[in-house]
């Protein structure tokens, strides 16, 4: 995807996006619990976004990480939802809602546990 | 494997986005990303500002929005910018609401909306001043 970026950019456009991944050299036990705690799209190759960045040609790649306010927004969504369950169950649904408290339930101790960062990376085009 | 992963998100997402609004899911929103935008992710109003801020987004530039579901936080971006915007998801829900509330917004002179995945962009070479995307593999 981030050669198809480079393309659709003009010379010297940017590129900016947060991207949650699994922690880079886990044991393949709490690599494959990452993987289950993690969103759907989380990435999970052993190559770090700024290499893979610099390998689709971008350059002045810079990454921030946001892990705690990632943390902070994942408790922030737990916490809305179970403090809306009554009207939540009523107008989402019962599996909706049991779901989404499963999924956060299991990520937020992954982030706390250090299996899941999120950063924001920056790049220009070369 | 990969493509039936790709198949599965999609199908997640495209559930996801399926669902209806209701004042209890705002105040849900409200609460984790602090406004009402249509996003069910991790990018809050003050990381929005933050790509605005290292974007540099003039009037008029040309930004591209990969799997922007419901439009965020691209067209918060072009609404602060009044760059024009394209997003681009692969839910047909997600874009169709991303379409609505750019018209809500008065914002659908500067923006277009397109189905397409990250990987497989139908735009020319060198069509952006700036991409972006958040949490999209």
């Amino acid at each position: 995807m981030l050669r198809a970026c480079r393309r659709a950019l003009r010379p010297g456009g940017r590129i900016a996006y947060y991207n949650i991944f699994v922690t880079p050299g886990l044991p393949e036990r709490l690599h494959r619990r990452a993987l289950r705690a993690g969103p759907p799209a989380v990435a999970s190759r052993g190559i770090s976004q700024v290499d893979l960045l610099l390998r689709a040609g971008f350059k002045s790649v810079k990454e921030t990480d946001l892990t705690a306010e990632f943390l902070k927004t994942a408790r922030a969504w737990y916490e809305g939802r179970q403090s809306q369950e009554l009207e939540l169950r009523a107008s989402c649904g019962d599996a909706w809602f049991e779901e989404r408290q499963a999924d956060s339930g299991a990520m937020i101790p992954a982030i706390q546990d250090g299996l899941l960062r999120r950063s924001l990376f920056v790049a220009e085009s070369e | 494997m990969k493509a039936r992963r790709q198949e599965d998100i999609l199908k997640r997402f495209t559930e996801r986005y399926s669902t209806g609004v209701s004042p209890a899911l705002n105040a849900v929103e409200r609460r984790a990303i602090g406004a009402v935008v249509g996003a069910n992710g991790y990018t809050t109003v003050a990381q929005a500002e933050r790509l605005l801020s290292v974007l540099d987004l003039d009037p008029g530039a040309r930004l591209l929005d990969i799997g922007a579901g419901r439009g965020w936080p691209g067209l918060y971006l072009s609404q602060r910018s009044e760059c024009r915007a394209v997003i681009t998801d692969i839910p047909c829900p997600a874009i169709a609401t991303a379409r609505a509330r750019a018209e809500r917004l008065k914002l659908i002179g500067r923006s277009d909306f397109a189905l397409a995945t990250g990987s497989c962009l139908p735009f020319r070479d060198a069509t952006f001043d700036a991409v972006v995307h958040t949490d999209t593999l």
